[in-house]
């Protein structure tokens, strides 16, 4: 699976441009493609997803819908969370250090989940291991666009050699992980072939098993959690089935709660994995339920449904 | 006296604009296949192909590129009607040319049409390079029949014996990259 999360779009793409590089897109082998729609920072109260959305089809790979979010000032409101509902992917671009920061950093993570920045320009700041390293560890992924260093002029080398020199910041401080590696292709001309993607980044110092990594594994991270993020149960729990009868519900549940308590030796064998997911999701939902039904608790489960119940009481009431 | 180590490259021309006369004259929309990978109808030779590529190095890499480049790079083959090339190059330096022909996006020759270059194969040895190339072509050209035919991905006994679809040949390429570079810097320490 080849992903490619960044094919710039804009409302003056015409749909022929947009079909034909989508299809060139498949023919290189790419999988799942992002549309990146730019949102310049003033952002409206009512979010409009302009994007056009493409059912799936044999010709074609997955499209996915992504906003990118210039920011300069992290004080300003950006609607992150309403932007996040709106579009698929969210990724924001810093353009000083103190927004580069507060992405890295502060930002809340739950609206984002890609720092996308202009490499072409120039930077008048480090990229300090520190806070890239704080920004991967909290489930952020830098990404780098080869579009802005193939797209550069002829007579533009000023833009490569930043580029250059920002992708090696990039990666001496991430260590090569953490990346994710997109297009940015105005046209169907700007899309390379991945073997071709890696053997670039291999040239630019990250070694050949970061940059396969940074296509595949990282690009499909990023697209998996958000797409629980939105899907599943506190971007934690994925809700896969439909709702089961009741009879079957309270069949689980005492499962769940069985399996609770080590040494006990009651559960049942059969379903075990399915009863304990739901289990732990219900625990948190009505936590005075589950906890009534079986009398010998351990210490350690009396303390957490204790502590899930107090998390509970101020938002029932 | 030691042998001089080479990487052999197998280079695709592909057409993503599709703008020559000849994939447009067809009156029902031709398959993307047959688009993308359309004869080069622009008068490209050997001897320019060098030169763009050298000077592709040259602008990427600078004196230092093109010195460590020039001396043993060539054209062994280039078959316009299938859109391909085998080019040699050192195997120390075999990446920095990779990477200028995939900053390349137009033929080298008068108008030169816009096209990118992919590289489907590299390997140590030219007649792996070559058996390599007619596998691609066979499967190329099965892959357009039935697309043509029954626009269906190639999942039949067919397909399954020249190899994968797309998506398959493109993780291919990939592993392939890297067994090359594995091999490449085994051999190095070893030099």
């Amino acid at each position: 699976m080849l992903y490619d999360l960044n094919i710039p779009w804009s409302p003056t793409t015409s749909p022929q441009d947009l079909d034909r590089t989508l299809s060139f897109a498949h023919h290189l082998g790419y999988s799942v493609v992002a549309l990146n729609h730019t949102l310049p920072p003033p952002i409206p109260a009512s979010i409009p997803n302009p994007l056009p959305l493409l059912p799936p089809s044999p010709g074609r790979p997955t499209v996915l819908r992504r906003a990118t979010i210039p920011i300069s000032d992290p004080s300003t409101n950006h609607r992150l969370p309403q932007v996040a509902a709106a579009y698929d992917l969210v990724a924001l671009r810093p353009t000083t250090e103190r927004a580069f920061l507060a992405a890295c950093t502060s930002l809340s993570s739950d609206n984002f989940a890609l720092i996308s920045l202009d490499l072409t320009a120039f930077y008048p700041f480090h990229f300090p291991p520190r806070t890239c390293m704080a920004a991967v560890s909290r489930g952020l992924r830098f990404e780098i666009c080869y579009g802005q260093f193939l797209g550069a002029k002829k007579d533009d080398s000023r833009a490569r050699s930043n580029f250059l020199s920002n992708v090696a910041g990039l990666i001496r401080a991430t260590k090569g992980r953490g990346l994710v590696v997109s297009s940015e292709a105005g046209s169907a001309l700007g899309l390379r072939g991945p073997a071709d993607v890696v053997n670039l980044l291999a040239v630019w110092g990250l070694g050949t098993e970061r940059g396969k990594a940074a296509m595949t594994e990282n690009a499909r991270g990023v697209v998996v959690n958000e797409g629980i993020r939105r899907r599943g149960f506190r971007g934690v729990v994925d809700v896969l089935g439909g709702a089961e009868g009741e009879e079957e519900r309270e069949k689980t549940e005492v499962e769940g709660a069985g399996k609770k308590e080590k040494g006990k030796g009651k559960q049942k064998g059969q379903g075990k994995d399915k009863g304990q997911q739901q289990g732990q999701k219900r625990r948190s939902e009505e936590g005075e339920v589950a906890g009534g039904v079986e009398a010998p608790v351990s210490k350690r489960q009396a303390k957490k449904m204790k502590l899930a119940a107090q998390k509970g009481k101020p938002t029932e009431a | 006296m030691v042998r001089f180590k080479e990487r052999y490259l197998l280079v695709n021309i592909l057409h993503p604009e599709g703008a020559a006369s000849t994939a447009t004259k067809a009156d029902k929309p031709a398959s993307g296949i047959l688009i993308y990978n359309q004869p080069t109808t622009d008068h490209v030779t050997p001897q320019s192909l060098l030169r763009a590529i050298r000077a592709q190095v040259a602008t990427l890499f600078g004196d230092y590129g093109s010195g460590a480049v020039d001396r043993n790079l060539q054209v062994k083959y280039l078959s316009l009607a299938t859109s391909t090339f085998i080019l040699r190059v050192s195997r120390t330096h075999y990446r920095l040319v990779w990477a200028a022909l995939t900053s390349m996006n137009e033929l080298p020759a008068k108008n030169g049409s816009s096209c990118t270059l992919r590289v489907v194969r590299v390997s140590g040895t030219i007649r792996k390079i070559e058996e390599d190339a007619v596998r691609r072509a066979k499967q190329m050209m099965l892959a357009a029949k039935e697309e043509m035919a029954g626009k269906k991905p190639a999942n039949d006994a067919l397909g399954a014996l020249f190899g994968t679809n797309d998506r398959g040949s493109g993780e291919f390429d990939l592993m392939d990259v890297d067994s090359g570079a594995s091999e490449g810097e085994e051999g190095g320490s070893g030099d």
